[in-house]
């Protein structure tokens, strides 16, 4: 058995909110009791008293989420400034949550401590890893490096970085009651599970490739030698860096790429530009184009991909991590990469009810990009994952 | 009871109603002003990219005036050698002719000296009969003036390539067409002649009445040079597959007509040379098409002769031929500026 609820609310007071994701859940459990929940709550709402609330009804729950800059769910769809909630009930798979703290003091070490506690917890081998972590005090991407470490290379981690509405200043995570920051809490999941990931995003690279000559973490200072400022501004001349600022980052063996964009931050001084996570010296980058429509179709792709790569036959859940930067671009398109998403697993799953969906834009997606490939890390991509037994 | 109870409920949807109102306002307020600063970052884009595509457009057309200007002293190369040959002629022939004069004035020179030592008349007529006095009387002048039929040849090239290398102004000038057609005939006269592996080649002009054109002389003596030039490989490689006497007895000629018909003045330019084939018929004037081996064709004279007549003019460039039928150009040109 592998019982998922959503709950979704836009009421902007913390308790209303509280009181009506739980009585949504509550219903839809018809009074089974929830081992793990994950959370994700736009950054004004009061967040302790959510947790609080949702602790307090099911006590003992394994719960972790974040901050976002948008959520969804197959309850209210796509929305902004919003809660929503996924509860989980298994008697096949078990669900054990732990949380680094302070992370960015030794990130590595910190997330490799919190991946071995929580392995340590379980009474399984590990199957697959959530994961909600910060994102503006350290690098995501030694984060990941971490967990990897920590549960090994074959263990797929998905999730993504938590959010705070553009704003870079202050995200936050969850992890039970606790509302934190600069911190990585982890849902390990064990026994009897069935999923499939997908990962697409839609763009493309066009223009002239270089290799980038200096950098330092997800600072870029100079590509070809040349200030990256410059390397901007003489395509899109004298305006401040913005989230059109996107690279493709090619892998060593030269045909593989992925995505980094820039969360806005710049510097006139060194003519650098800051992005949502590390860009390697030495490798080779190239702009990127997308159409809307492109990036819509991603989503569609990521399921496509989620579908084929499910383990089982019958997925009962689907989480969705979608990056900022696509919610930035698409507009009041936004909501169609849920629709476009629900459309398609309607379609391949020929269900009689709404499939549970729940998911968050996020300032940097995780997942692996193959099969059985190792956890990478992503900007401007959708990420898809389904859950279930059979 | 239920009344007030239903009150409430509906108060309480009401209010929470209004707070996810207030907040959607709020996000709008939020999004519209992102929406400002990023149609201001498209506007700016879109002028960026409004004067880069400018920028490229004049670099392109610079380019472009570079290539024809380029083509033309490249085809000016090639004809060094055979103007050269055609300067050496008279100069060589000028030259002997000096060195007679100089030896007819020296003989001169010392018959007068006689004179004036006031020698007796045996020895003058002595001194007479030993220079052929009668003779050199007759010849120098005609010696003279068969030097200075050799320097007007010089000069006559000279000026041709002068006037063919020279740049146009930026304006069009009226035009004597028939000069330009006289000029590039001089200067290919030399690849006209008679060689090991074919006769000469005839050239039948047919002058109508022309008005003069405005144009741009230099760029449109490039066109009438690189059509005649092509009209003149084509006998050659004409000629290759043929006897020297086969030739001979079918004659090579190029025919170069012209006449004004419904505002236009026409210049037809005809050989019978190797022919066109269908096949290759739509790609001769495109950038860089040759059939020519490698050093000798470039593909560009074509090209830049439709360009000149058809953007430069606001004229037509036509062809008329068959595989092994010779070719016929037709050069259409506006008789008033447009
Ligand atoms: N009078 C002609 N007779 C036969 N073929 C010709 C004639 N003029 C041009 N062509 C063909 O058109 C091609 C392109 O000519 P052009 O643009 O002048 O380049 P190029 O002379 O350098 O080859 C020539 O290679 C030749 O095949
Ligand atoms: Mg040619």
């Amino acid at each position: 058995m592998f019982q998922v609820v959503v709950g979704h609310s836009n009421d902007p007071d913390g308790v209303a909110a509280a009181v009506e994701i739980l009585e949504q859940c509550k219903s839809a459990l018809q009074s089974k009791t929830p081992q793990a929940g994950i959370l994700f709550a736009a950054p004004e709402l009061d967040h302790r008293i959510i947790l609080e609330q949702i602790c307090q009804t099911f006590p003992g729950i394994q719960l972790i989420g974040g901050t976002s800059d948008g959520e969804i769910s197959s309850l209210l769809e796509f929305q902004q400034d919003s809660v929503t909630l996924m509860l989980f009930c298994s008697d096949e798979v078990e669900f054990i949550a732990t949380v680094g703290r302070q992370v960015s003091q030794d990130p590595i070490a910190i997330a490799r401590q919190t991946a071995e506690l929580a392995k340590a917890k379980a009474t399984l081998p590990p199957r697959l890893c959530l994961t909600s972590p910060e994102s503006l005090t350290t690098s995501g991407v030694t984060i990941l490096e971490g967990l990897k470490q920590g549960l090994g290379q074959e263990i797929p981690i998905v999730g993504g970085t938590t959010g705070d509405q553009w704003q870079f200043r202050a995200t936050k995570q969850f992890f039970g009651t606790e509302v934190l920051n600069d911190s990585v809490p982890i849902l390990l999941l064990t026994g009897n599970l069935k999923f499939g990931y997908g990962v697409s995003n839609g763009w493309h690279p066009v223009g002239k490739k270089g290799i980038v000559t200096k950098a330092k973490g997800n600072v870029l200072y100079e590509v070809d030698g040349q200030p990256i400022l410059e390397v901007y501004q003489s395509y899109l001349g004298d305006i401040r860096p913005s989230p059109e600022y996107r690279l493709a980052v090619y892998e060593p063996e030269g045909t593989h790429w992925y995505m980094r964009s820039s969360n806005g931050h710049y510097d006139h001084a060194s003519g650098s530009i800051t992005f949502f996570a590390d860009i390697p010296e030495q490798a080779t980058v190239q702009i990127v184009h997308a159409s809307r429509d492109e990036i819509v179709n991603a989503a569609q792709v990521s399921v496509q991909q989620a579908l084929e790569r499910y383990t089982g036959q019958e997925p009962a859940a689907a989480l969705m991590f979608s990056c900022t930067g696509r919610l930035y671009v698409l507009g009041t398109r936004a909501k169609e990469e849920y629709v476009i998403v629900k459309d398609s697993l309607n379609q391949s799953l020929s269900l009689n009810q709404q499939l549970p969906c729940c998911g968050f834009y996020t300032y940097g997606e995780i997942a692996p990009l193959k099969l059985q490939g190792e956890s990478q890390f992503h900007n401007e991509t959708f990420v898809t994952l389904l859950l279930g037994c059979q | 009871m239920d009344t007030i109870d239903d009150l409430e409920r509906q108060i309480q949807e009401l209010e929470k109603a209004n707070r996810i109102l207030t907040k959607k306002l709020e996000r709008s307020e939020k999004n519209r002003i992102q929406l400002e600063e990023t149609h201001e970052r498209q506007q700016r884009l879109l002028y960026q990219a409004i004067q880069g595509l400018e920028r490229s457009l004049h670099e392109l057309q610079q380019a472009q005036l570079q290539l024809v200007q380029s083509e033309k002293m490249s085809a000016l190369g090639n004809l060094v050698a055979g103007v050269a040959h055609e300067i050496n002629n008279p100069v060589g022939f000028v030259a002997g002719n000096l060195c007679e004069a100089q030896r007819s004035f020296a003989d001169l020179c010392d018959h007068l000296n006689l004179y004036r030592t006031q020698a007796p008349a045996s020895v003058l007529e002595e001194h007479a009969e030993a220079i052929h006095l009668d003779f050199l009387l007759e010849d120098l002048p005609e010696i003279l003036t068969s030097m200075e039929v050799g320097c007007d040849r010089i000069r006559n090239i000279s000026t041709s390539l002068r006037a063919f290398a020279r740049a146009d102004k930026d304006y069009k000038v009226p035009y004597d067409i028939h000069e330009g057609l006289d000029n590039t005939l001089l200067i290919l006269k030399y690849r006209l002649r008679a060689n090991e592996s074919r006769p000469a080649i005839e050239v039948m002009t047919d002058y109508g009445q022309l008005p003069l054109i405005p144009c741009f002389p230099g760029q449109l003596k490039q066109v009438l040079m690189n059509i005649i030039a092509n009209a003149i490989d084509a006998l050659d490689e004409y000629s290759n597959g043929l006897g020297y006497e086969a030739i001979e007895a079918r004659g090579n000629y190029i025919k170069i007509q012209t006449s004004v018909i419904e505002e236009q003045a026409i210049i037809r330019i005809t050989d019978n040379g190797k022919g066109i084939s269908e096949e290759i018929k739509d790609n001769i004037f495109d950038y860089l098409f040759t059939t020519k081996e490698m050093g000798k064709g470039t593909g560009l004279g074509l090209a830049i002769a439709h360009q000149i007549i058809v953007e430069k003019h606001g004229g037509l460039l036509e062809v008329n031929s068959q595989l092994g039928e010779g070719a016929e150009f037709v050069i259409r040109l506006p008789l008033t500026d447009c």
